[in-house]
Parts: C-alpha cells; sequence; structure tokens
C-alpha cells in the first residue's frame, strides 16, 4: 500500500501534460517527416524514368533513336538549347537535367568510326542524396547507350539474339553464404534488407538510455537538493522502497517513450526505405528468389524467442541505467551539477551507438572488441546483429555480463542508499581544490 | 514526568571530524527542547541522528522505547522530521503532498484521511491546499510542512530551524502552533534554531551545543541565574566563549 503511494506520487510527477505534448509532437513529426520522404523518393524514383533531351543533330539515327527511347517506356521530353550557357537553358527549360546531342554527332558515329559525344547536364540542387535522384541523368544515359548499340547493330547486320549474346556473356548465380546456410541472392541485397532492420533498435536504445538516465538523476538530485528526500528517509517507509518506486516509475515511462519512439522511427524509415525495397524485392525475385525468402532460408530472420531475449537486453540495460544513475543523482549537489552527471552514461552510450552505425563490432580488432564490449550497453546495441548471424556466445555472454553489472550497480546503489553516504556524497571537483589550497 | 527521548553519549565521526561527541539528554512527554549552537555545532548532525537519517559512530538515542541504532523502523513509525528549509513537491497541490505523506504513515484509508483532516485545519491554507505548491510563498510552505509534520500526532517531532527565513507574523504564528499542540496535545518537540529570542520563548529547556559537545542543558531562566545573564543570547555567547578558551 505504502509502496503503490510512493510509486503513485513518482509516476505523477513524471506523467505530466509537457510530457505527453512532447511524445505527441515528436509522434507528429515523425509521421509527417515519413511519410514525406516516400512521396519525395516515389517522386524522385518516377522522375528517374523521364529523359530530357535536345537534339541539335536533326539525323534520321537521332530520330530513329528518339523513337526507340519512347518505344522502352521512357518519357522524353524534347527541348530546344542554344549556346552553352546551361545554367540559362535549364532555366528557361525550366528542368532539373539535359542530355545534349550535338551537331554532327551522327557524322561522327556513321562515317568518322570514333564514338559520338553526347553532354549531360544536370543541376545540384543540394548536398542531400534523395534531393539530386531525379538531376542524375546516369540512368538515361545508359538507356541511350544501350538504344543506340541496338540501332548500330542491326545496321552493322548484327542479330538480336548476337547482341544480347555479346551484352551478356555471362550468367551469373549469386549465392550468399551465412554460417552453414547459403541462399540464391546478391549479399548487396541481403545487406540493405538487414541494414534497414538494424537501423530502429541502437536509435531506441539511445534514446531509452538518455531518457532513463535523465528523468532518475533530476528526481534524485532534485529531492536531496529540496531536502523532500530527508522527509521521505525519515517516514515509516523503507529505503527500498523508496529506491524500487522511483526506479519503476522511471523505467515505466521510460519503456513508454521506447514505445512511441520505436513506433515513431518505424514508421520513419518505411517511408525512406518502402520504394527501394520494393525495387529491391522486385529485382531479386525476377532473377533468384526474393529477399523474403533468402533472408529465411539464410536463417536471417528472428523469431518470437528471439525477440524474448532481446527485450530482455534491453530490459537489463535500463536496469544498469537506472542503478547508476541512483548513484549519480545522489552526488548532485544543485541543479548544474546534476545536469552534468548524464555526461557519464551519455559517453557510454555514444561509443556502441556510433561504432554500431558504422561498423560490425565483431569485426573490430581484440582490442577494441573487448574495450567496446566493456561497456554493458554496446550488447543491446549489437544483440539484434549477433542473434541473426548465430553469434550466440557472445549474444548470451553479453547478457550474463549485463547481468552481472547490473547486480553490481544495483548492490552499490543500494549500499548508498542504506548508508549516511546518501546525505553526505558529493562530486564536487573545483570545491575539494579550493579547499586543498586554503588547507595549504 | 514520562521520558519520550533519551540521548546517550551519542557520537558522529565523520571522516576526520567528529561532528558530534558524546551528547546526551532526554525530553519529556509534551516538552519542548532546543539544541542551539553556533554554525558547525553539531546541531544538525545529532538531530539527523535521532530522526535515523545518520547512523551514529556511538552511542544511542532511544525513542519511545526504541533504539535509533537496532530499531530505526520502530522508531520511525513514532517520530515526524521537518529539516531545515526544506521543499515540498512543486507539481504536487498542497492537499495532494498531504494525502501522499499521510499514506506514508498508515495503509488505513480512514486514519489517512483523518490526518489529511488534521493537517488542512492546523496549517490554515483552506482554498489555497488545492493550488500547485510552485505558487506558494515560503510562509505557505512552512505552515503545510510543519502541519505536515504534526498531522499524525508522532510521539517527537524534530525541526530543524522551524522558522528560518520566514516573516515575523509567520514565525509568531508557528510558534504559538507549536506552543499549542504541546500543552493541548502532549507532543513533544526537539527544535534546533540560531533564533534565541524563539528559543526563549517557546522551549521549555534548552541544550547549549558547541564544537559537537553538549555544554549545557536546563531551563531558560535557571541558565539565565546561573550565567547572570540578562537573557538567552548572553548565556550562549558565555557558554561558547568558555568552550572555546577550554
Amino acid at each position: 500500500m505504502k509502496f503503490i503511494n510512493l510509486l503513485k506520487k513518482e509516476l505523477s510527477e513524471l506523467i505530466n501534460k509537457q510530457m505527453i505534448l512532447g511524445l505527441a509532437v515528436t509522434m507528429i513529426i515523425l509521421m509527417f517527416v515519413g511519410n514525406m520522404m516516400e512521396s519525395t523518393i516515389g517522386e524522385a524514383v518516377s522522375e528517374s524514368y523521364s529523359i530530357n533531351i535536345c537534339d541539335r543533330d536533326d539525323t534520321e539515327l537521332t530520330h530513329t533513336l528518339l523513337n526507340e527511347l519512347e518505344a522502352s517506356g521512357a518519357s522524353v521530353k524534347l527541348c530546344q538549347a542554344e549556346g552553352d550557357d546551361y545554367s540559362a537553358i535549364l532555366e528557361e527549360n525550366d528542368i532539373p537535367s539535359l542530355v545534349i546531342i550535338p551537331e554532327g554527332f551522327s557524322d561522327t558515329l556513321l562515317t568518322g568510326g570514333t564514338s559520338g559525344q553526347l553532354i549531360s547536364i544536370s543541376a545540384m540542387d543540394s548536398a542531400a542524396t534523395m534531393s539530386n535522384i531525379s538531376n542524375d541523368n546516369s540512368g538515361a544515359l545508359a538507356l541511350i547507350e544501350d538504344r543506340l548499340t541496338n540501332i548500330l547493330a542491326i545496321e552493322a547486320g548484327i542479330s538480336e539474339n548476337q547482341l544480347a549474346l555479346m551484352d551478356n556473356p555471362l550468367v551469373i548465380s549469386e549465392q550468399t553464404v551465412v554460417a552453414d546456410n547459403s541462399a540464391a541472392i546478391s549479399i548487396d541485397d541481403v545487406m540493405n534488407d538487414v541494414m534497414m532492420q538494424n537501423m530502429i533498435l541502437p536509435i531506441v536504445v539511445f534514446v531509452l538510455i538518455m531518457m532513463t538516465s535523465q528523468m532518475l538523476i533530476s528526481t534524485i538530485s532534485n529531492e536531496k537538493i529540496d531536502k523532500t528526500l530527508e522527509t521521505l528517509l525519515s517516514a515509516p517507509v523503507s529505503r527500498t522502497a523508496v529506491i524500487a518506486a522511483k526506479m519503476l516509475a522511471a523505467a515505466a515511462v521510460a519503456l513508454i517513450n521506447a514505445a512511441v519512439y520505436m513506433f515513431g522511427f518505424s514508421f520513419f524509415v518505411s517511408g525512406a526505405t518502402d520504394s527501394v525495397t520494393e525495387e529491391m524485392n522486385a529485382t531479386a525475385a525476377g532473377q533468384f528468389i526474393s529477399v523474403d525468402a533468402a533472408l529465411e532460408q539464410l536463417g536471417l530472420t528472428l523469431g518470437a524467442v528471439d525477440y524474448i531475449f532481446i527485450g530482455l537486453q534491453l530490459f537489463l540495460t535500463i536496469m544498469i541505467c537506472l542503478s547508476v544513475s541512483l548513484i549519480l543523482g545522489a552526488m548532485a549537489n544543485d541543479i548544474k551539477s546534476s545536469q552534468n552527471m548524464t555526461m557519464p552514461i551519455l559517453m557510454l552510450a555514444m561509443v556502441p551507438y556510433l561504432i554500431s552505425m558504422l561498423a560490425d563490432i565483431n569485426s573490430l580488432p581484440m582490442i577494441f572488441r573487448v574495450i567496446v564490449y566493456a561497456i554493458p550497453f554496446t550488447h543491446t546495441f549489437s544483440a539484434m546483429s549477433n542473434l541473426m548471424f548465430g553469434n550466440t556466445a557472445v549474444f548470451f555472454g553479453g547478457l550474463a555480463y549485463q547481468a552481472v553489472v547490473f547486480l553490481l550497480c544495483m548492490f552499490f546503489a543500494l549500499k548508498l542508499f542504506k548508508s549516511d553516504k546518501i546525505f553526505t556524497i558529493s562530486l564536487n571537483f573545483g570545491q575539494k581544490a579550493r579547499f586543498k589550497r586554503n588547507t595549504k | 514526568m514520562e521520558k519520550i527521548l533519551e540521548v546517550r553519549e551519542l557520537s558522529k565521526q565523520y571522516s576526520k571530524v567528529l561532528a558530534a561527541d558524546k551528547v546526551s539528554f532526554d525530553i519529556g512527554k509534551g516538552e519542548i527542547f532546543a539544541l542551539i549552537g553556533p554554525n558547525g555545532a553539531g546541531k544538525t548532525t545529532t538531530i539527523r541522528m535521532i530522526s535515523t537519517l545518520l547512523t551514529p559512530t556511538s552511542g544511542d538515542a532511544v525513542v519511545a522505547g526504541h533504539s535509533v541504532v537496532n530499531a530505526p523502523d520502530k522508531v520511525r513509525q513514532c517520530i515526524t522530521y521537518l529539516p531545515d528549509e526544506a521543499g515540498a513537491y512543486k507539481t504536487m497541490t498542497g492537499m495532494a503532498y498531504l494525502k501522499f505523506m499521510a499514506g506514508l504513515f498508515t495503509s488505513d484509508k480512514t486514519t489517512a484521511d483523518s490526518y489529511v483532516k488534521r493537517a488542512c485545519e492546523i496549517c490554515g491554507l483552506g482554498d489555497r491546499l488545492r493550488d500547485k505548491i510552485g505558487s506558494y510563498s515560503r510562509g505557505m510552505i512552512r505552515k503545510l510542512l510543519l502541519a505536515r509534520a504534526v498531522m499524525p500526532r508522532p510521539k517527537l517531532a524534530i525541526l530543524d530551524e522551524p522558522t528560518s527565513g520566514l516573516d515575523v507574523l509567520n514565525a509568531i504564528e508557528i510558534r504559538k502552533m507549536i506552543k499549542s499542540l504541546a500543552r493541548e496535545e502532549g507532543t513533544s518537540f526537539l527544535l534546533s534554531s540560531h533564533n534565541m529570542l524563539e528559543i526563549e520563548f517557546v522551549s521549555d529547556r534548552v541544550g547549549i551545543i558547541s564544537n559537537g559537545h553538549l555544554m549545557v542543558t536546563g531551563e531558560t531562566a535557571e541558565l539565565k541565574q546561573r550565567y547572570s545573564a540578562a537573557n538567552l543570547e548572553e548565556v550562549f555567547e558565555r557558554v561558547v566563549l568558555e568552550n572555546e578558551v577550554h
């Protein structure tokens, strides 16, 4: 009953209008950005099948080429362009890219016996990858080259079958192997899909660690600074109940945050990757096997038990974070120092977060691997990857390590709270240095 | 007189500082005892040991028959503690705070309601109890906390600087409240204060503490006579100076 009373108080302090509003705004922003990304990428992908072309040569060959391009399904827009002020040409025609067939192109090709020259103009609007997809002429140029080769081959008396053979003299049967399993799929397709699946967990873990530590550190330090902790601990209620209520409330609020962020980010990521995945699935299915079937065959799909283990590891990470935050919160002696107390946790979370985004922790040199895995949060960042690729020893070793770290941290946190140190401990290096100087 | 608190040679040693050195005194039922002393004399350390927040290095204090060393849980059921310059949860309303604190002293809803009702009457904040504590003045917070400290009818209420930072009118009101609770309900009080006028007005007996030693205890009139002093301030000055000479 007293514990419920404490828990209700902690929850009422953590869950307020500002927090709910913040979560709602975050969710709306992520969903809005996800939708925006989906429509931007979809538009960019569809635009990449349209070709803006200026035919300055105006010969039979170029006319045939334009007809062939239209026949192959590309949307061809004929533009007028005089001179070599390319910026003005794009502006006049209101287009982001253009291919110019210069005068004498056909003569060079047919009688000169050398390669014809095309002018490709692409406008760069920003540094963002997506914004330049529709401005890139590489798709259009590849199609022009393909159609032109066809036309020239027919004129030279080469049959379509012979040309197809010359174009693709090899058929590569790609096989990807994961541990004992193999599937007929390109490694790039597998990597892209796995990378997308592994994208959300590290972000959620990072957000969770930050929120949990900040919440608990500020609640403990505020109680200490306002001296409400003294009132609370002199009341007929056990110190363990006080700590447990604080930890449970912080963990519950952190999990609500995690759920909202996970949902929001999955919406955002699916918005950004759906068009690409569909295309990838179609390509893979056309050639060999669908990506989803390949992942199943390679053992790269996670089952319910795997997700339970990942959840367990996430839970241990939160508990470690909470127990360390209890100690750090007790060391704060003013609001500024309580804000600084999140720094050690931030640093410990930042290292595995960045590494897991850029590299496979298991492929690091041994010494770095040991150092990075010594940070207990690392195991959660690499949990999904370890389970997918069958590194079960690393995964379960990490789980055991996290359990030991949690028990140790909790032992010290309880010891601190049950001793006088909770009222006397503080971390103020400046004050200590001044004290030493004054006593000399 | 029935003894509510018996402090026996209570000592507290921090790494290099002896904050309280064999402090001994008693408080009877319905008695108001004040610990006075300069800053860093050991008042708050002594009070925190009796409140079970700090563990004594040696000695003991027995509250209503329970030892702070051996049965701190039982002691906490008999005392309430109001720290110096304590705050309250700013996001709660005054009423929610009283309900929360009442819920820590009893699991029975009817009893908790009776505690809250009593606290509402004592603090005199009326409709302001529905407002968030963040909007309260310092005096209002102190009245709320004092009402919280006495609402479960503790055998011993420990108040560290009960009127610090308050204006004259609020301080007078709180002193009167303490006196009436002791006289009418038999609550014992252990106070600490720098304000000699306040101590002379409110306390039955005082203890003067300096450098961790409890130098002297006695009734105000008796001490004034013993040190040939016109008031408690002079008694305090002589005792502290005497201690520094020794």
